[in-house]
């Protein structure tokens, strides 16, 4: 009887140690998985958008030019360059508020039609500074264009620009 | 010669000046489908073309769906995505409509007027009823006008696993205002 006992004792403790053993490299990788979901989590919905200065452009184009283009045919212009960063260089033939901030226009004068930069946070003051006649060149994402039956003219639009120096 | 050449440049001052039917290509809508558990769902268009016939009472505007600038890349990316905007596929936004209680504006004298305003909303290639109120604020010949109103996803075909998980709000407040001179 005593040595019965003795034996179950013998194997719980050598179950509990067993037990320690493999269950603290577990708890310890479960905890890093867990850490490292709830940084991936926390990245992904507080990530903002990088300064556009700072990225690549994939198109440099002059205005006049990128406008014909969805004059054409805004299908096929639409799917080259929307979601697009590109440098647009042009001379400004308008500059709009837009509640606090500052759009700049690049118009074709023989048809009407348009691109329109709305500005970046960090790059409004730069924009403020630009005068109609200005000939500069902006770095924006372009989100392409459509016809507008209001002005019946092609208007392209871009968002997060900056005044390309 | 020379005064008929002075008429007719007079005239075309006189039309651009009293013209009746005012243009902006910088009008701003903002999207707000925020909820308690995700405050990310909000945006801004800010070159959205807007019209305002004064005369006609007739109101209209244009916005390019990609245009709608979020703060975080993966939220803007599910609002163009199939499975919401589908902005591939339908690029624009577009109300046209009329200010229903014209007689009550007098878009010649600087003041705050209530406007009641009705028309079609199209969203996600939707058409909608949509009937709303609008400020207008006549100052030095500057007319702006503001209107928010809710619009329910579900009208204009919009669903997602994000609005069934309580993530993306129902029926998103938008916010339309445009200044013209």
């Amino acid at each position: 009887m005593f040595k019965h006992r003795k034996f179950v004792a013998y194997i719980t403790t050598y179950m509990q140690k067993k037990k320690k053993n493999w269950l603290r490299p577990v708890l310890i990788i479960g905890f890093i998985l867990l850490l490292a979901g709830a940084g991936a989590v926390w990245y992904i919905f507080t990530e903002k958008f990088a300064d556009i200065a700072d990225e690549n452009a994939t198109y440099t184009v002059n205005a006049s030019d990128l406008i014909k283009e969805f004059i054409a045919n805004d299908t096929l212009a639409n799917k080259k360059y929307a979601e697009q960063t590109m440098v647009v260089t042009g001379i400004v033939s308008e500059t709009e508020a837009a509640d606090t901030t500052i759009n700049i226009k690049f118009t074709d004068t023989t048809t009407g039609s348009y691109a329109i930069f709305a500005f970046q946070q960090q790059h409004l003051a730069e924009a403020k500074t630009v005068k109609v006649g200005d000939n500069i060149s902006i770095k924006g994402s372009c989100s392409g264009g459509a016809f507008s039956k209001i002005l019946e003219a092609e208007f392209i639009t871009f968002k997060r620009c900056a005044i390309k120096n | 010669m020379k005064k008929s050449f002075l008429f007719i440049g007079l005239v075309l001052a006189a039309g651009a000046l009293f013209a009746q039917k005012k243009v902006t290509t910088s009008a701003t809508v903002s999207f707000d489908a925020t909820t308690s558990i995700d405050a990310l769902p909000k945006a801004d268009n800010k070159t959205v073309v807007a019209s305002l016939d004064t005369k006609k009472g007739t109101v209209a505007f244009e916005a390019i769906i990609k245009n709608f600038a979020f703060t975080n890349p993966m939220i803007q990316d599910h609002f163009n995505g199939a499975k919401w905007m589908d902005s591939e596929k339908f690029t624009t936004a577009t109300f046209t409509g009329v200010i229903t209680n014209l007689k009550a504006i007098n878009f010649k004298k600087d003041g705050t007027y209530k406007a009641d305003v009705e028309g079609d909303l199209t969203i996600h290639g939707e058409t909608q009823k949509v009937k709303t109120i609008a400020m207008i604020v006549v100052n030095g010949g500057t007319i702006t006008t503001t209107s928010d109103f809710n619009v329910k996803l579900e009208d204009y075909k919009v669903s997602g696993p994000a609005i069934g998980a309580g993530k993306v709000a129902k029926e998103p407040k938008i916010t339309v205002s445009a200044e013209f001179k």
